[in-house]
């Protein structure tokens, strides 16, 4: 009888005051790619903690080429072939890429001496099962992430790992990178290596899955066949609703200009400068490729980096914006990327974090906080966003990554700024919570809101956008109309090219 | 009354330092009591009323941590022991706030007696004086004279000084260049010792009010002292002091440490330099280090204070007058424990007391060394 | 809140237990010392808070107080300069201070730690130098002026027995806690200093001026460095500029650690840095007392503090857990 290479048999996971897996089972065969999606909290990650040592079940069991097997810990679990690539990736940085292949179990010789020979014969091999063709002794500083992460992968590999276990790897890769990535896992399959790949982006899943395997609330949901996935029932197996409307719109009437830059270059691309305008009341996209300068720009408009030349101006009037505090005297308020490190002080009560901007505005009484009135910001806040939160109390690091997120947006709109700049709005929350993001975004363009976001989800960009400015190199290098959004026009502006239909 | 008598002493104080030139104002002063002895009269000596069978408790306070106040430690525990009373030694880690707290929880704790090493004689006067009425007070080492304390327990730096001149002027007969290190110049012992070195290489008159400013060389006529260094009692600092002076001068000629750790560390220097056979080394008190030194050859010859006698005649004193025996106080309030030049021909003997003293071994090397030489 | 609670309790059992083993602890006249000695180093403690709070560090608190206790008597007793005067160039000279430290350690991206230790180096050494080490005071002179840190108040209603009189520098630090207290705790400046120590960037990025914040927190610790220099000199009278101060910054930054504050900053109160205070002094005055060897005076406190660090971070730990459980449910 032919044994599938790893077994997961009704496993539950406590955790103190909660049920994070619920008799939950799983096989991969050799040679497989599996998708596991579902949205945060359902459990995914724990199962993979547990497959590759971290965590160990409280009931079920593990099994091996049909074994049972006690994996109780990481040395356990790669023993056996398992390997954990983590969604934040665990390399130094400082050391080239061979020694981060080797980190911790360099070959030495007989007098205790690292061999870099070693080192660099074993690491090209597995670079190479990578498709990264790198001189082992590079630094790794001069590798994008998605490189970085093939590196990882690399590593895994010259562990003779059999199971690979990716946790979001595509969360932080561009198109490109992405499509590398998918080409090594497919290379990696033919090889017999197998691969569980928590997905975030549903449209990923049906090119690269053999599988898709369904969580909800620490439960299987659900199994879809390599024949029978398709977006809408994968959402429909995660959120457990009718999805439809996700990208739902109501007419926009784009008003008068109220935004425009002029020949605008940010430190990171000195020579591109940039021209463009939003009119208040539109939902304007700015897609790009990771690293193209998207993030860069939005920093100069916020006022966190000095701009290298050009000028914005703010509803007819010159700015010059030296602080944030500049941009959001003006009316126009960022939510960064780093929701943690730049959006919120992530381990302050919610109501604290609400109130920041605002402590100098409509909360400060001479040079006093107005208590009762950030009280109600907050109980405001908790209302119209529809915060899932015990109180205005709590630490915002308990809370889920949407919920975080729409702190974000709360603390901004309680200053009713006239532009709002989003950059990856919905990196890393559940699909609920990215319905009702969209759905704000919408409400508040309808409302006159001029709305510039950042996305690398093509889906994202098409399906919530009015027009779409396209990034290249630090450069606006084209815009589309809605009419115009599909997915390689986008994708063609991108990467360089002059658009085919264009002219 | 007392003001008065306070106002008196510093407008004393600041007419000698105002009129060095004249010898007639001070010379009568003779060091470290000067002020003292100017006074006509002495307040009353304050006694207790501690039954003689019963133990009164006296404290010790020093001015710091050092090796001395070890020796000087063991004195005052020998003399609790011979006149029946408990000693409470305390040594302030960090200057004068330290000492004040100190001080302060003697008082609170409500001891019988306190003898101290003032750490600035003139700026701790408050807190001194406040000792003083409450408790039985004397000072030890380093006098505050312009306080109520009933005596002083000390030696005269200033003489002291001069003896350490005189064993200079042994070891670099020639003359040449001479460096002085020190822990702190801002205490009066410092100061006195330092001047008494440099009167004697110059042949002045003695007078101990006379201050030549640090800093800048002192010329005269066969010796010259380029300057004085000091090191906050940082003994790292105490050594690189040494190591710096070694190199700058290439003349150097004899060194003398003032304070009981300075001679050590710079014979260290001198021999990591190996130098020990250009730079003659004159030293203060009794570290081993200085007193194997002196056996080896390296070092000239030091000045010995008495410490053991500090503890020993500090606490005697204490106790006595804690009882109500006011005789061991002499006439001038001023018990002098004289100095002494330790040189080779007497260094074992010294040495092997001290230890006694301390209850430790007689050194070792000492005594093959003075084998060897008895052969 | 729960912090301020741990250190009041050590508080009370370190004198609790004092008190019981030697009554004399209790007496008015050590009572008064030890206030007078928590007000001091006090002053220290609630300069260097505002720091730490930030996330900063300052090393040089203790040449400040060195500094400035040389600069005042050399001010007024060697150049004639009127008090009033003089003790307000002091304090200008400590704010100077305090604003170069912040400019260097905003506007050139310095680390705090080598800006302050620099700063430790040479206020130090310039102290020496214009004085040439000599030990500064104001010897029988300005006894009036000196009242203000060695004056008592005394307290109405209260017979001979139980006279006890408050110490004027505790006085001082108690105005200078409920003024910092209400800073930190209920203005908008206060919230910013927290959040700036909490997450810098997500400060900056709601538009908080972090640079200037950080700029005040340096000149706030080292002003009240340089009124703690005052309140030294003049309770003691006498200023070696060679160790005047030495390693204050280092009580002023255990106290605030004890009172609750976190060294990565955006963590801390104002009154638990009093207490903290309080209890390092306690420390001091109860291991003599007590009948310690001043040996090992160093290692109880150590061992203290270090012992509440210990307790303080496995009851974190608990609340964490217990939140955490409470979350998932």
């Amino acid at each position: 009888m032919n044994h599938p290479l790893l077994e997961v048999r009704i496993v539950t996971k406590y955790f103190p005051g909660v049920v994070a897996l619920k008799q939950v089972s799983l096989t991969l065969e050799a040679g497989e790619v599996l998708a596991l999606i579902g949205e945060n909290g359902a459990g995914k990650s724990t199962l993979m903690k547990i497959l590759a040592g971290i965590q160990q079940p409280d009931l079920g069991k593990l099994f091996w080429n049909g074994k049972e097997a006690d994996i109780d810990s990481v040395e356990a679990a790669m023993e056996l072939g398992i390997a954990l690539i983590h969604q934040e990736l665990n390399l130094a940085d400082n050391l080239d890429i061979g020694s981060n292949i080797f980190l911790g179990r360099e070959p030495r010789n007989k007098l205790g001496i690292v061999n870099r020979r070693i080192i660099r014969e074993e690491s090209r091999k597995v670079l190479e099962r990578v498709g990264l063709d790198f001189d082992p002794r590079t630094s790794l500083t001069k590798l994008s992430i998605g490189q970085q992460q093939l590196v990882e992968i690399a590593k895994a590999l010259s562990m003779n790992a059999k199971v690979l276990i990716m946790d979001e790897p595509t969360s932080s890769l561009s198109s490109k990178e992405t499509r590398r990535l998918f080409k090594v896992v497919k290379d990696l399959k033919q090889q017999g290596v197998s691969v569980i790949y928590i997905a975030h982006r549903l449209g990923e899943v049906k090119e690269l899955a053999d599988r898709v395997v369904v969580f909800r609330d620490g439960q299987n949901s659900g199994e879809l066949a390599k024949e029978e996935i398709s977006h809408d029932r994968m959402v429909q197996l995660m959120v457990g609703r009718d999805v439809s409307q996700l990208y739902e719109r109501t007419p926009h009437k784009p008003g008068d200009e109220i935004l425009k830059v002029t020949d605008l270059a940010s430190p990171a691309f000195p020579d591109a400068k940039n021209n463009f305008s939003i009119r208040a009341g539109e939902i304007v996209g700015l897609a790009g490729l990771i690293g193209a300068g998207r993030t860069e720009l939005l920093r100069v408009l916020f006022g966190i980096d000095d701009a290298v030349s050009g000028t914005i101006e703010v509803a007819g009037k010159p700015r010059e914006f030296e602080h944030p505090r500049d941009a959001i005297e003006a009316g126009m308020v960022l939510v960064p990327e780093d929701r943690k490190g730049q959006g919120l002080v992530i381990d302050w009560p919610l109501d604290m974090n609400g109130s920041l901007p605002g402590l100098n505005r409509h909360l400060k009484q001479k040079a006093f906080i107005d208590k009762r009135n950030e009280i109600e910001t907050a109980e405001r806040m908790i209302d119209d966003l529809n915060i899932k939160t015990p109180n205005r109390k709590q630490i915002l690091q308990f809370l889920s990554g949407g919920n975080q997120q729409k702190v974000v947006l709360g603390k901004w709109l309680s200053l009713e700024p006239k532009i709002l700049l989003l950059d990856e709005p919905t990196r890393g929350i559940d699909v609920g919570a990215k319905e009702e993001i969209y759905h704000l975004m919408d409400k508040l363009a309808a409302e006159g809101l001029a709305v510039l976001f950042v996305s690398s989800e093509l889906e994202e960009i098409m399906g919530v956008s009015d027009r779409v400015l396209v990034m290249h190199e630090g450069k606006v290098t084209g815009e589309l109309a809605r009419s115009d959004l599909t997915e390689e026009s986008i994708m063609q502006l991108a990467t360089g090219q002059e658009l085919a239909t264009a002219h | 009354m007392k003001n008065l008598l306070l106002m008196a002493g510093l407008a004393c104080l600041v007419g000698i330092t105002g009129c060095n030139g004249n010898g007639d104002g001070g010379s009568g002063a003779g060091g470290t009591t000067g002020g003292a002895a100017e006074q006509d009269e002495f307040g009353p000596i304050k006694t207790g009323s501690v039954g003689e069978d019963e133990k009164p408790t006296v404290s010790f306070v020093t001015n710091g941590i050092a090796s001395f106040w070890v020796v000087a430690e063991a004195g005052a525990n020998k003399a609790a022991e011979d006149v029946n009373a408990d000693v409470l030694v305390k040594m302030p880690a960090e200057g004068v706030a330290d000492q004040k707290r100190i001080l302060e929880d003697l008082l609170t704790q409500g001891v019988d007696g306190v003898a101290v090493s003032a750490i600035d004689p003139s700026g701790q006067q408050d807190i001194l004086n406040e000792v003083g009425e409450n408790t039985i007070f004397i000072t030890h080492d380093s006098d505050s004279p312009f306080t109520n304390r009933c005596a002083y327990i000390g030696m005269d730096n200033y003489d002291a000084g001069r003896m350490a001149g005189k064993l200079v002027k042994e070891a670099i007969p020639d003359g040449g260049e001479v460096m002085i290190f020190v822990g702190r110049l801002e205490q009066l012992n410092a100061k006195l010792r330092r001047q008494g070195v440099i009167d004697e290489l110059l042949d002045r008159e003695p007078d101990s009010s006379r201050y030549d400013e640090p800093g800048k060389p002192v010329e005269g006529e066969k010796y010259t002292i380029l300057d004085t260094r000091t090191d906050g009692f940082d003994f790292a600092k105490a050594k690189a002091e040494a190591q710096d002076a070694i190199n700058k001068y290439p003349d150097l000629k004899c060194m003398v440490g003032l304070f009981a750790y300075n001679p050590p560390l710079m014979l260290e220097a001198v021999k990591e330099a190996g130098k020990t056979d250009d730079i003659e080394i004159v030293a203060f008190d009794e570290e081993d280090g200085t007193l194997q030194g002196i056996v080896d050859g390296h070092i000239h010859g030091t000045v010995v204070q008495n410490p053991y006698e500090y503890g020993y005649q500090s606490v005697k004193m204490l106790a006595e007058l804690a009882r109500g025996d006011s005789s061991s106080v002499p006439e001038d309030r001023f018990m002098n424990i004289p100095a002494r030049q330790i040189r080779k021909d007497n260094v074992i003997e010294f040495w092997t007391e001290l230890n006694q003293l301390l209850g430790k071994e007689p050194p070792e090397g000492a005594a093959e060394t003075s084998k060897k030489e008895g052969e | 809140m729960k912090k301020l609670l741990g250190i009041l309790g050590l508080f009370i059992v370190v004198f609790g237990f004092t008190a019981v083993q030697n009554p004399k602890f209790i007496s008015a006249y050590n009572m008064e010392n030890l206030l007078n000695w928590t007000g001091l180093f006090g002053i220290l403690g609630v300069g260097a808070a505002f720091v730490i709070i930030t996330g900063g560090i300052d090393l040089s608190i203790g040449s400040v107080v060195g500094l400035v206790g040389c600069l005042l008597p050399l001010f007024i007793m060697d150049h004639g300069v009127p008090v009033p005067l003089a003790i307000l160039s002091v304090m200008l000279i400590a704010a100077l201070i305090g604003l170069t430290h912040g400019l260097l350690i905003t506007k050139l991206n310095l680390q705090p730690f080598v800006v302050t230790l620099c700063g430790l180096l040479i206020y130090r050494g310039v102290a020496r130098f214009i004085t040439a080490d000599q030990t500064m005071g104001f010897g029988n002179t300005h006894g009036d002026l000196r009242k203000l840190a060695t004056g008592k108040l005394a307290i109405p209603g209260l017979t001979e027995a139980t006279k006890f009189d408050l110490p004027i520098p505790f006085l001082i630090l108690f105005i200078l806690m409920v003024v910092g207290a209400i800073f930190l705790d209920k203005t908008i400046w206060g919230r910013y200093l927290l959040a700036l120590g909490r997450n810098e960037q997500a400060a900056r990025y709601s538009g908080i001026k972090t640079d200037r914040l950080t700029i005040m927190s340096y000149v706030i610790c080292s002003t009240l460095a340089g009124f703690g220099g005052i309140m030294f000199m003049l309770d003691l009278n006498s200023v070696q500029p060679s160790s005047h101060g030495s390693f204050y910054e280092l009580y002023a930054i255990a106290a605030a650690v004890l009172g609750g504050c976190s060294l990565r900053g955006g963590e801390g109160s104002i009154i638990g840095v009093v207490i903290g205070m309080a209890v390092l002094r306690l420390l001091y005055n109860a291991s003599n007392l007590l009948g310690i060897p001043t040996q090992l005076e160093f290692t109880i406190i150590g061992a203290v503090i270090l012992a509440g660090a210990i307790v303080d971070e496995v009851a974190k730990r608990l609340v964490h857990r217990m939140r955490q459980a409470k979350q998932q449910r």
